[in-house]
């Protein structure tokens, strides 16, 4: 489960999250939509311990307020970027944690579980020794993906998946997320301005604007509601109450 | 510019020079407590010991063996004005443990070591991957920054000794092809005035330098800004700051070692 209360969140002046409450069952996958700049990766970087929130609280898998270090082995986050280590090939990318801290896997059986990983993902054993400068976009993707279910974790995160990919790797990138998620019984948060990942992600959407949790509901119902900021940014109008720049 | 404001903008100059020195110590003290916290990472200690000791070791060697070549003619030109020529291999030597060797090798190995681990964590974190770090239980100043600071600090004495030798060489070899010195002589004479106080000061030095560099250069990364500026301006600042404070630091342990 993860839980958010009243979470405020400023830089200086800019009051980014200003009072962000919801719930996620276990089991359920929300995706948080938003549009550039309105606090979704400041959101989750205080779900994870990343950021410390001014105000309110946080509880993922059960632990409240908790330190990212102590959080690692109860969720898995794929970053916008992958954030592979360039340094390590694939496999020790896949399998880092479970290589460090207490009981730690050995080189072999930490090898093997990677690949095993990496064939989740759809990647054959021979990506394994690459290192990440070597893989496209969409494999970095897949990489960052099989690092973050390689404990099984009973929460996932998912910050922007499918950003700078083509439609194609976009579609499949949403696929995994959803087969693996299913799969893992995990419960998930995932932050896009993609609406095809709205589509094949998510149980539940909400809609953060000017810093709160502005609507919440199903998929089919983000798409059909006519209110003015969520019809504004699902249909992408330039048109609307949200100001755009042009 | 009114003399009240010429004023407030030197306090608010001040007060963020201040606010940095604070910033840095403040780093330096995280640094030195997370090296006593297990775990340990011997394997990226190995890494860096290879990368800041071992690759450093060409730099260093060109620079030590001119700068002992150019300081071999130097001395001889000028000791030659009253007669002292003979005192060319000694002070030769004597300069190269004590100062040069330690400064040059330092210098060079903060352009090396310090732009190279500013623009690699800096890139790290401008890509989230210190984020990832610590999403995956792993505590960044741990994994990234002690075992660079502890490889520069125990590599950095090696680098030295082995760059005095290869400076004391530079000065045989312009002592013997150009100056008419014998060979046997000049090496008895650059080694018999050499003290051991000469040489460990000369390394203890290098051990501070080192931890300088990797720090500098550890600090800047870790604040990097964002985008390719960022990174950049995180490494010139990281180069400039140690080198700075290596010649800072230089004077300072130069008078605690050796002022009567």
């Amino acid at each position: 489960m993860i839980r958010a209360h009243d979470l405020e969140k400023s830089y200086g002046e800019n009051r980014v999250l200003r009072g962000v409450s919801f719930e996620v069952p276990k089991g359920e996958s929300l995706v948080v939509i938003g549009g550039s700049g309105t606090g979704k990766s400041v959101l989750l970087k205080c779900l994870l311990g990343l950021e410390r929130a001014d105000r309110g609280s946080v509880e993922v898998a059960g632990l409240a307020n908790p330190k990212p270090q102590v959080l690692a082995q109860h969720v898995g986050m794929l970053f916008q970027g992958a954030a592979l280590f360039d340094s390590l090939p694939v496999w020790q990318n896949v399998a880092f944690r479970l290589m460090r801290g207490r009981n730690p896997l050995g080189a072999t059986e930490a090898q093997a579980l990677a690949v095993e990983k990496l064939a989740r993902v759809g990647l054959g054993p021979e990506t394994a020794m690459l290192f990440p400068a070597e893989l496209s976009g969409g494999m970095q993707k897949r990489v960052g993906l099989a690092r973050a279910i390689a404990g099984d974790p009973p929460v996932l995160f998912f910050d922007e998946p499918t950003a700078g990919l083509d439609p194609v790797m976009a579609a499949v990138i949403n696929a995994l997320i959803r087969e693996i998620t299913r799969d893992l019984g995990a419960t998930a948060l995932t932050i896009t301005h993609d609406m095809r990942t709205v589509r094949d992600v998510a149980d539940r959407v909400a809609k953060l604007h000017e810093g709160r949790f502005y609507w919440q509901g199903s998929v089919a119902e983000a798409f059909a509601t006519e209110d003015p900021v969520m019809r504004q940014f699902t249909r992408g109008l330039t048109e609307g109450p949200v100001a755009t720049l042009r | 510019m009114t003399p009240r404001a010429l004023l407030g903008a030197i306090g608010r100059s001040l007060a963020e020079t201040l606010a940095s020195v604070g910033r840095f110590s403040g780093f330096v003290i995280t640094s030195l407590m997370w090296m006593l916290r297990a775990p340990f990472y011997p394997r990226e200690l190995l890494a860096q010991l290879l990368h800041i000791g071992w690759l450093s070791l060409p730099v260093v060697g060109l620079t030590t063996l001119f700068t002992g070549g150019a300081l071999a003619l130097q001395i001889y030109a000028g000791s030659a004005r009253f007669s002292a020529e003979f005192a060319v291999p000694s002070i030769t030597a004597i300069g190269m443990v004590r100062e040069l060797g330690p400064v040059l090798g330092g210098l060079m190995v903060a352009a090396r070591v310090a732009s190279s681990i500013a623009a690699e964590i800096g890139t790290m974190k401008v890509s989230e991957q210190i984020d990832a770090l610590r999403t995956l239980a792993v505590e960044p100043m741990q994994y990234l920054t002690v075992p660079r600071v502890l490889a520069a600090t125990l590599s950095m004495p090696v680098l030295v000794a082995v760059g005095d030798a290869i400076g004391i060489l530079g000065g045989y070899a312009v002592g013997v092809t150009r100056l008419g010195f014998d060979g046997g002589a000049y090496l008895r004479n650059s080694l018999d005035f050499l003290e051991f106080w000469d040489v460990a000061s000369g390394m203890i030095k290098g051990a501070v330098f080192g931890f300088l560099v990797a720090i500098s250069g550890c600090y800047f990364g870790m604040n990097s800004g964002r985008g390719a500026q960022g990174v950049g301006e995180a490494t010139k600042s990281a180069v400039v700051m140690a080198s700075i404070l290596i010649l800072a630091a230089n004077y300072l342990l130069t008078e605690a070692f050796f002022s009567a």
